[in-house]
């Protein structure tokens, strides 16, 4: 229970202690800056390979579910199209992008604080909030949505790629934007957004909290990639949920 | 010549990899009779028993995420018999097996690469050798079969968890009866496409379980390479899912039809 309950209250807490420092004491815009080539820049060739590969596995999937009964993937197309742009564009990016920039941020920030060097920040008047989580979680809301409208991107043209090479179909048919509307572009943007902004909270959580020696480093990084990655996935959920609800 | 110094230098990172790979691949199957069981039972509980709770709360949230995306479709086209086959699918052969590899490679992947990385930069891989012990029997076979083994156990609870949630969402959600949801499943799939999704987590535990034991040996430096040896095996795992998830459903797919 008390898992749980710090698993949603700890990012929360630390959203709360970011904006209110960052209000008093401004985000450093330099440093947001280096956190967006770090998170967004360093992450791009990771989530545009691995999303190239996901989009040749789901014009597999969809090729082999169209011969079993539908005859073509022409049919099946604008369905997977829409359901890359809503679901598994945003979500899939979020969590590549989870592992690389989470487990970053969650080293970097628990090496600072075992060696006492986010003290060192405090005793010197700065304050780790405003300096050290705010520029991240400034770098995470930009870039996650960037990485996934890139991540979508390569995962089209790799599935067009490849059902027209492997398959023989004609893969324009794959990006046909017939079922896609303004809901599911706000889905996707809010499903985009959230991860965004939960991957560098959930990593400075885990990353501040380390104390002791080398393997506190460790364990920090595997909490805070494994916080990150579910956290996308319920976030996911939850949007998701929400729009089904809804009935948009 | 900038570019040509980037292209010369990737190309040597990858040759090294390659090479760190297959030589802590090659050396684990040499130690394996030798492997010492107490370091597997241990890693046993930690990697498989100690891992359920996350793997089950993966498997229920892909499951009723499967679910809420395909009544999108259900309701557009009124195709709600096919709804215990279109999820059944996509869990057994692409949404289980790729999630539960990535928090796998989250969770045990960095884990694996931080503690053999803590313990080569304290000096202790050296000290094993000193007395006279292989570190690959010791430190690193039972990682990869006990790996190996929770990921295939994990898979079963994987798949069984998530078309639980699916039929009480579908249920919930959509109205379809559980006996039309479980009708269609058992009708329309067939026992190959489990195997599919058993080969699939198999790989991804074999890969992530060499991945982050090779990251790990081969870290040099102080106590700032522990944090990046573990982010670099994070990041290697889930690349490599992503590949192998790619090459695999290729080939059994080709394979099946």
């Amino acid at each position: 229970m008390s898992a749980v309950l710090s698993f949603f209250g700890a990012p929360a807490v630390m959203l709360a202690r970011t904006v209110r420092a960052s209000l008093r004491d401004g985000v450093p815009w330099r440093e947001s800056l280096a956190q967006l080539h770090e998170l967004g820049g360093r992450s791009v060739w990771l989530v545009m390979s691995g999303m190239a590969f996901f989009g040749a596995v789901l014009v597999t999937i969809a090729n082999s579910q169209a011969t079993r009964f539908v005859g073509n993937v022409a049919v099946l197309g604008p369905a997977y199209f829409e359901l890359l742009i809503r679901e598994l564009g945003p979500v899939m990016s979020a969590m590549l992008t989870a592992s690389r920039a989470g487990a970053s941020h969650a080293a970097e920030l628990s090496t600072m604080s075992v060696n006492e060097q986010v003290e060192a920040l405090e005793m010197s008047a700065g304050d780790p909030y405003a300096d050290l989580v705010a520029p991240r979680v400034v770098a995470g809301v930009l870039g996650v949505p960037l990485l996934s409208v890139l991540g979508t991107v390569a995962a089209t043209l790799s599935a067009v790629a490849v059902a027209g090479y492997a398959f023989g179909v004609d893969g324009r048919a794959f990006m046909d934007p017939r079922y896609v509307d303004g809901w599911d572009l706000l889905a996707a943007g809010l499903k985009a957004v959230g991860c965004g902004l939960y991957i560098p909270l959930a990593a400075a959580v885990a990353g501040l909290k380390a104390r002791g020696g080398a393997e506190a480093v460790g364990e920090a990084t595997t909490a805070g990639v494994v916080a990150a990655s579910l956290g996308c996935l319920l976030i996911d959920f939850t949007v998701s949920l929400a729009f089904q609800l809804l009935r948009l | 010549m900038r570019m040509l110094a980037w292209l010369g230098r990737m190309g040597l990172d990858v040759v090294r990899g390659a090479g760190a790979l297959g030589l802590v691949a090659g050396r684990t199957v040499l130690a394996l009779p030798r492997l010492e069981r107490r370091e597997l039972a241990r890693a046993l509980v930690q990697f498989g028993h100690d891992s359920l709770p996350l793997a089950l709360a993966t498997a229920a949230l892909a499951g009723v995420i499967v679910v809420l995306q395909a009544g999108l479709y259900i309701q557009r086209f009124g195709a709600r018999a096919f709804l215990g086959w279109a999820s059944g699918y996509g869990v057994l052969w692409e949404f289980g097996p790729l999630l539960l590899g990535l928090i796998m490679s989250a969770r045990i992947g960095a884990r694996n690469a931080a503690e053999l990385a803590t313990m080569q930069v304290g000096g202790q891989i050296e000290g094993l050798r000193g007395i006279g012990l292989d570190p690959f029997a010791i430190l690193v076979a039972p990682r990869v079969v006990a790996m190996e083994l929770s990921m295939l156990a994990l898979s079963t609870f994987t798949f069984l968890v998530a078309i639980l949630f699916e039929s009480v969402a579908a249920l919930l959600t959509l109205g379809l009866p559980l006996r039309v949801f479980y009708g269609t499943f058992a009708d329309m799939l067939s026992p190959l496409d489990i195997l599919g999704g058993v080969v699939k987590t198999g790989a991804f535990g074999l890969a992530i379980a060499l991945l982050s034991t090779a990251v790990g040996l081969s870290a040099r430096g102080g106590a700032r390479a522990v944090g990046q040896a573990a982010a670099s095996a994070v990041v290697r795992g889930c690349a490599a899912i992503f590949v192998l998830d790619f090459l695999l459903t290729a080939l059994l797919a080709g394979w099946m039809a």
